[in-house]
């Protein structure tokens, strides 16, 4: 059966029940009514028969009072004081006045007062039938009408006052006080009245203002005539009765009944609510049971019916809060927003726990407005439209895409707002589901790219293999059509170097094409490291400018390197890889400036918080053909090159600059660069260097010396020197002309105060150094050293400069170390000479190496350019039999091992292990160095740990063979020579 | 209020019989010549130029009349006595303003006179000091003050008139009770009330208006007070004074009266000559009986004002102005004086006079509980509208009765303090 059938039976049930018990209660009630006005009507006449017997016993009683009082008056002598005699009689009995009466009313008090009572109609009763009478008299010496008790007597006199009755008369209070008649609580009305209506006594103190009660009635109550004249009827026929009527509005019950004597009617009018007064009370106490009994009985299926309404309540809303614990649980567990909205006011019922987490709003504020989601919109206004959700049928859905973004940490999501309008018990709601298609955006955005990427890879590829077809065929085209026209000209010696030249160039190209390609490719899929280590900034930058200065002459560039600021000297880092970096831009520099432009290479140092690192900023520009705005934006793009009629006339391979922005990126810095198009370009490196410990050579150097005259035209310059020798304890003083200098220069001597060294610029206007140092010596003489600064190649004047009486030269950019290293010969090592550059070019004569190489074609090659320099060579087709011939060696056989790394059977680094570790007596020092494709700077360190000397890439530099050699040999030469004098 | 009324009901007629008479220029050549000293309106009554004319040609004595208008009475006339220039006979009414002509100093007592027996007892009583002395000759127009009722429509109710305060109480009670107003309560005029609650206190105990008017009690230590508030505050709560009374004002007496939407009002007979129109009822219909307040149980009819005659004793002619009065005494001369005039008689010997018959039908009764008119008259620092604002306070629900009570004592008070009477001045 359905709830709502039962519940429906179960109110009838009820109702019911109600209705059997209020109708019982009715007929009850009115039963008990019934019984209770008969008792109360029966009871009311009791009590007001008692009024009458009292009133008849009251009557009596004076009645006989009187006549003993007359029998004493009559009998009493004249020496009683009558007067006296009744006074304390009406003291004692209570009465107001005694009278004496003769038959025609007159009266006498026994003080004497005289007056005249009206008693016509009580006259044949009181002198004929002999009989006692009550009467209402209106005495004139009285206030008020009395009430007489009045008593025939046989005929008298006294004092001369002949009388036939006496009487003694009550006030109304008087009597009613003696009647003692409180029935109601005094609120009933009891009379005497005579059968015309004429009332004789009231019972009620004050009652006595009526003066017909039946007149009253009449003209007070809604009594009919008919009634009235029935009721003055039965009072003349001396007949008992009782009337309800309605006096002043309420409901009176009129009970008269005979008195017994004259015609008098004892009336009493009472309220019926008085004599209902019991039945009410029974009527209020039944009721009062009943309704307890209901209220009892309702209170106890109410609490039942409550109870179980609670149970199941609170089942429910125990299973709704489980709901809703389990949704906000569920929510909170997934990034999908749930929202409950209110169709008719758009209040929001409901939202999901989770919003404030996806969203960073607190759920309050969307519980109050759900417009605050309009903060974290993108790219749209409203959140939810309202036209939108007016036009969603009920039962039917709607959903779009939106994107929000995170009101805290600004992090976007995407969501798929889907609403449903439904009717939830007759309150139509919208439910909105925000699902989360983050991932699946971001997803879809990573494939996007991917694709992006791969076509752009792919594209890459393409143009990578399209370039280096291009770039590789080139210089492999000029290879071998020259190697066709050398042989056709084979002894043609002119036409053979000529190709030969050609033949290298085009060799030198393809080979640094392969070295860049190789290099990205290394750099790209992560296998590059740093080898850091401690190196000389200033001699990093001599080297450059050994390396860039003669390009830039060929092209008579204007190049200058700049410090500003005082950069330590000494850094950790990796020097190769900074030197390739500047390199590659400097070299940039130089090919993509025209003839006669300008260059400028500044390192400054820039402000550094931690004390244990130096910041540098090296940049470079110049004032070339610049670069177009899009190309800057894919300059460090790899093979990337712009293209215009001037760079399709120089060679390169497009990786340089993305090797470049690779390698600063390796080593934690920045590049940036800015550049015009016919203007020039600037680019900008910027990197942290760590500090090393100093070198305690500088604390002798400040001892030896401490006053240095600076000579240059650029005060500029003069300043940074002043400022670079600043912790060095020398004090430095600069001019700005060669004269001055000399002026200066002679002062000094002359104070005796001569400058420990003169530095001079050449290149001054006026007087250049050259002569300027010619004019000091000319004045002070030779003890004083004088050094030429200058950024220049100093080669073509150095003879002069030394006639001249110039000690040394010094490579701009001034540096304290390098200064140092300069002047140290000078004061300390006056005998050093430098080593003549010519005797390089002799360093491999009649040397003996041990070549370990599997190739046949390389060794034969390397045979043949040793053979060229004057050394010769054993070879040995892999590592085992280098070990081996080296093993069987006499000492002194081979000056030095020229080891290639990848070899079959036994490799190069295996190899020299094996010949540092056995026991052949030169083990430790005949030098060995790599001799390998394996260029990379980890290959360099993996030949070094394995005990090589050196590296040497192929194809082989005979050039740097000869400056490795020369250098190992030399070493091998002071290492045996210790070990000899061990 | 009753007395200002009553006079001008007769003023047109004595003014009439005044120029009438023209008295004022007869004199004869040898006799003497007294000066009477009174309000310009009370010499101008008729009964009084009547007597003086009378007296002047049956005498051959003269008579100087010394008037002053009635609003600069009492300060001239005081004036006068502080100068020492006293008439010979001074006309006042007994009341509060007499005190400041220092009477025990000034005039003569009248006790012994031949004519003080024929005065009637509340006459009489109304001359007194409060100490059985006679101050004058009560030589006025007077009426009764007390419950006028609808006799013709008590008695269509079979009902009658009360006799004690507790019939009173039931007889307004069974008229309430059956949809009558039993009494007119003109809230405008409910000071006039006053003085049936409080009359019969001072008549009983004469002692309390003289400690009242020295300050050495107040209302509050007076219980018959409070039970005079009580009662009207009670009789109010039970719609004895109708629904409206506070819209009834004392000019609507006599519509409601009339049309019998009320059975009873406190008032006095004259008004029925001077003030009542008459409707469905007229002044036939209407008997007295006595005012019940709460504080005498028998009820009380207040006594009426009276302008007295003192003569002053310590004047050359003294006996020249007894000999005055007892000219005025005469019943012959007063009935002459008073023939025609409507009032209650001061002599019992008075017939001439006219007088209502509800009052001749009450006159046993005003006879026993008639009082000497006190509590407005003679309490110092009383103000009818002081009064009317305590009392209508109270039934408007403003304040209960201890606190109407307090009420009238501060406004009574702070009157006397203004006067500078002795015994309230700070």
């Amino acid at each position: 059966m359905k709830k709502w059938v039962k519940n429906l039976l179960l109110g009838a049930c009820l109702f019911l029940v109600a209705a059997a018990a209020a109708l019982i209660g009715i007929i009850y009630l009115n039963f008990i009514s019934k019984r209770i006005y008969e008792d109360s009507t029966t009871h009311l006449g009791e009590i007001y028969g008692q009024v009458d017997r009292s009133l008849m016993s009251f009557s009596e009683r004076n009645w006989g009072l009187l006549n003993s009082w007359n029998d004493y008056i009559t009998l009493a002598g004249p020496e009683v004081d009558i007067g006296k005699y009744i006074d304390s009689k009406k003291e004692y009995w209570g009465f107001s006045h005694y009278y004496f009466i003769a038959k025609d009313g007159s009266y006498m008090t026994p003080h004497g007062t005289t007056g005249k009572m009206e008693l016509d109609n009580e006259y044949d009763r009181l002198y004929t039938d002999n009989l006692p009478v009550l009467s209402s008299q209106d005495l004139s010496e009285e206030e008020q009408e009395m009430i007489v008790f009045i008593m025939p007597e046989k005929h008298s006199e006294y004092n001369g006052f002949e009388y036939d009755a006496v009487a003694i008369s009550y006030t109304n209070a008087d009597l009613a006080a003696s009647l003692n008649v409180d029935a109601f609580s005094g609120k009933a009305r009891c009379f005497v009245i005579h059968s015309d209506g004429s009332v004789l006594l009231s019972t009620q103190n004050g009652g006595s203002v009526f003066a017909n009660y039946l007149t009253y009635l009449r003209a007070a109550s809604d009594l009919d005539d008919g009634t009235l004249q029935k009721m003055q009827s039965d009072w003349e026929s001396k007949t008992s009765g009782t009337v309800q009527c309605k006096i002043g509005g309420v409901t009176h019950c009129i009970l008269y009944q005979p008195v017994g004597y004259q015609d008098f009617v004892l009336l009493s009018a009472v309220p019926q609510s008085l004599i209902s007064a019991g039945f009410l009370s029974v009527q209020k106490t039944t009721s009062i049971v009943l309704l307890t009994i209901f209220l009892l009985v309702g209170i106890t299926v109410t609490v039942l019916l409550s109870l179980r309404s609670y149970k199941m309540s609170r089942k429910n809303r125990t299973e709704l809060m489980y709901r809703e614990r389990m949704f906000d649980v569920l929510s909170n567990s997934v990034d999908d927003i749930f929202i409950m909205i209110d169709a008719e006011n758009h209040d929001v019922d409901y939202i999901s726990p989770n919003t404030e987490r996806l969203l960073g709003i607190p759920v309050q504020e969307v519980r109050e407005d759900i417009r605050v989601l309009e903060k974290c919109a993108v790219n749209f206004n409203i959140v939810i439209p309202k036209d939108v959700l007016a036009a969603i049928p009920l039962n039917g859905s709607k959903y779009w895409e939106c994107e929000y973004m995170h009101q805290i940490t600004g992090e976007r999501r995407w969501y798929r707002m889907t609403v449903y309008h439904m009717s939830i018990q007759n309150v139509r709601k919208y439910i909105s589901v925000m699902s989360d298609r983050t991932l699946e955006q971001q997803m879809n955005q990573k494939l996007q790219e991917a694709l992006n990427a791969a076509q752009s890879a792919n594209e890459a590829k393409s143009n990578f293999l399209s370039n280096m077809s291009h770039d590789i065929r080139t210089p492999m085209n000029a290879i071998v059509g020259f190697s066709v026209l050398l042989e056709k000209d084979a002894d043609r010696p002119d036409k053979v170097r000529e190709y030969t030249r050609k033949i290298t160039a085009s060799s030198q190209h393809l080979l640094s094409l392969i070295n860049d390609v190789l290099d990205m490719s290394k750099i790209e899929s992560g296998k590059t490291s740093l080898n850091v280590d401690r190196f000389s900034l200033p001699q990093l930058l001599e080297e450059i400018s050994i390396i860039i200065m003669p390009q830039a002459k060929a092209k008579n560039q204007d190049f200058k390197i700049h410090v500003q600021g005082a950069p330590p000297e000494q850094l950790l880092g990796d020097k190769l890889r900074l030197n390739q970096i500047l390199i590659n831009l400097l070299s940039n520099a130089v090919k993509y400036t025209q003839d006669g432009g300008k260059i400028d290479f500044v390192v400054t140092e820039l402000p550094q918080a931690a004390p244990q690192y130096a910041k540098l900023r090296f940049s470079v520009k110049d004032n070339g053909i610049g670069m177009s705005e899009d190309f800057v934006k894919q300059v460090f793009d790899p093979f990337s090159r712009e293209i215009n009629s001037v760079t399709n006339k120089i060679q390169g391979t497009g990786l340089g600059m993305a090797i470049t922005k690779n390698l600063v990126d390796l080593m934690g810095g920045i590049i940036d660069v800015k550049s015009k198009v016919g203007e020039g370009s600037t680019f900008t490196v910027e990197l942290s260097f760590a500090l090393p410990e100093p070198e305690e050579a500088e604390e002798w150097f400040r001892q030896k010396i401490t006053r240095l005259l600076v000579a240059d035209d650029e005060e500029e310059i003069c300043l940074d020197i002043k400022e670079l020798m600043s912790g060095t304890g020398v004090n430095v003083s600069f001019v700005t002309e060669g004269a001055a200098a000399v002026k200066a220069a002679v002062e000094a001597h002359e104070r005796g105060e001569d400058f420990h060294v003169i530095l001079l610029d050449w290149k001054m206007p006026g007087m250049d150094g050259v002569e300027t140092a010619r004019r000091i010596r000319e004045e002070i003489g030779a003890s004083v050293p004088i050094l030429v600064l200058t950024s220049y190649d100093w080669s073509d004047i150095e003879n002069e400069a030394r006639s001249a009486g110039i000690n040394a030269f010094m490579p701009k950019p001034f540096f304290a170390s390098t200064f140092w290293q300069v002047i140290k010969p000078l004061f300390f090592e006056q005998n050093v000479q430098p080593a003549a550059g010519a005797e390089d070019e002799h360093v491999m004569d009649g040397l003996h190496f041990l070549v370990a190489e599997d190739n046949e074609l390389n060794a034969e090659i390397l045979t043949e350019m040793l053979e060229m320099e004057g050394a010769s060579c054993e070879l040995a087709v892999n590592g085992e039999k280098a070990l081996e011939m080296f093993e069987r060696s006499e000492v002194g056989q081979y000056d030095m091992i020229l080891m290639d790394v990848q070899m079959p059977i036994m490799n190069g680094y295996e190899a020299t292990r094996r010949i540092r570790s056995c026991s052949h007596p030169e083990a430790k020092t005949i030098p060995i160095a790599a001799m390998t494709a394996n260029t990379f700077a980890e290959d360099v360190q993996n030949a070094l740990d394995s005990g090589m000397d050196g590296h040497l890439a192929k194809p082989i530099n005979m050039a740097a063979v000869r400056e490795l050699v020369g250098k190992l040999v030399g070493r091998k030469d002071g290492k045996k020579q210790e070990d000899t004098n061990k | 209020m009753k007395t200002i009324k009553a006079a001008a009901a007769v003023i047109l007629a004595a003014v009439t019989a005044f120029f009438a008479c023209g008295c004022s220029g007869s004199s004869e050549e040898n006799g003497s010549t007294l000066t009477v000293m009174g309000k310009k309106s009370d010499m101008e009554k008729s009964y009084m130029s009547a007597v003086f004319e009378m007296y002047e040609k049956e005498t051959g004595n003269k008579l100087k009349i010394i008037e002053f208008e009635d609003s600069e009475f009492e300060v001239k006339a005081s004036e006068k006595f502080k100068q020492g220039d006293l008439p010979d006979i001074f006309m006042h009414f007994n009341n509060a303003d007499l005190n400041r002509f220092n009477v025990s100093e000034n005039f003569y007592y009248l006790n012994g006179e031949s004519w003080v027996g024929d005065l009637t007892d509340s006459a009489a009583a109304y001359c007194e000091d409060g100490s059985g002395n006679l101050l004058g000759l009560p030589f006025w127009e007077s009426s009764v003050s007390g419950c006028y009722y609808n006799k013709t429509l008590l008695d269509s109710l079979g009902l009658k008139p009360a006799a004690t305060q507790a019939e009173f109480d039931v007889l307004c009670g069974t008229l309430a009770e059956i949809g009558y107003t039993p009494i007119c309560w003109p809230a405008d005029g409910c000071t006039w009330m006053f003085q049936f609650g409080l009359d019969p206190i001072f008549a009983d105990d004469p002692q309390l208006l003289e400690k009242l008017n020295r300050n050495e009690i107040t209302y509050a230590e007076i219980p018959e007070v409070a039970d005079m508030i009580s009662w009207i505050s009670e009789a109010a709560k039970k719609g004895w004074f109708g629904q409206k009374y506070s819209e009834t004002g004392w000019d609507d007496i006599s519509t409601v009266m009339s049309s019998g939407g009320a059975v009873m009002t406190f008032i006095w007979d004259t008004w029925f000559y001077t003030d009542f129109a008459g409707g469905s009822y007229t002044v036939d219909d209407f008997a007295l009986m006595p005012v019940f307040m709460g504080t005498a149980d028998e009820g009380t009819y207040e006594g009426g004002n009276l302008n007295m005659m003192m003569a002053n004793k310590n004047s050359e002619n003294l006996e020249e102005a007894l000999e005055f009065l007892e000219f005025c005494a005469s019943p012959e001369n007063y009935e002459r004086a008073f023939s025609g005039i409507s009032t209650v008689s001061c002599f019992k010997g008075q017939t001439t006079n006219i007088q209502s018959d509800m009052v001749t039908e009450a006159q046993a009764s005003i006879s026993a509980k008639e009082r000497v008119s006190t509590a407005a008259t003679r309490i110092i620092g009383y103000s009818a509208e002081d009064v009317a604002e305590a009392f209508n306070s109270l039934l408007r629900g403003g304040t209960d009765v201890s606190g109407c009570v307090k009420l009238m004592d501060e406004k009574r008070i702070e009157e006397a303090k203004e006067q500078g009477i002795e015994g309230f001045a700070e």
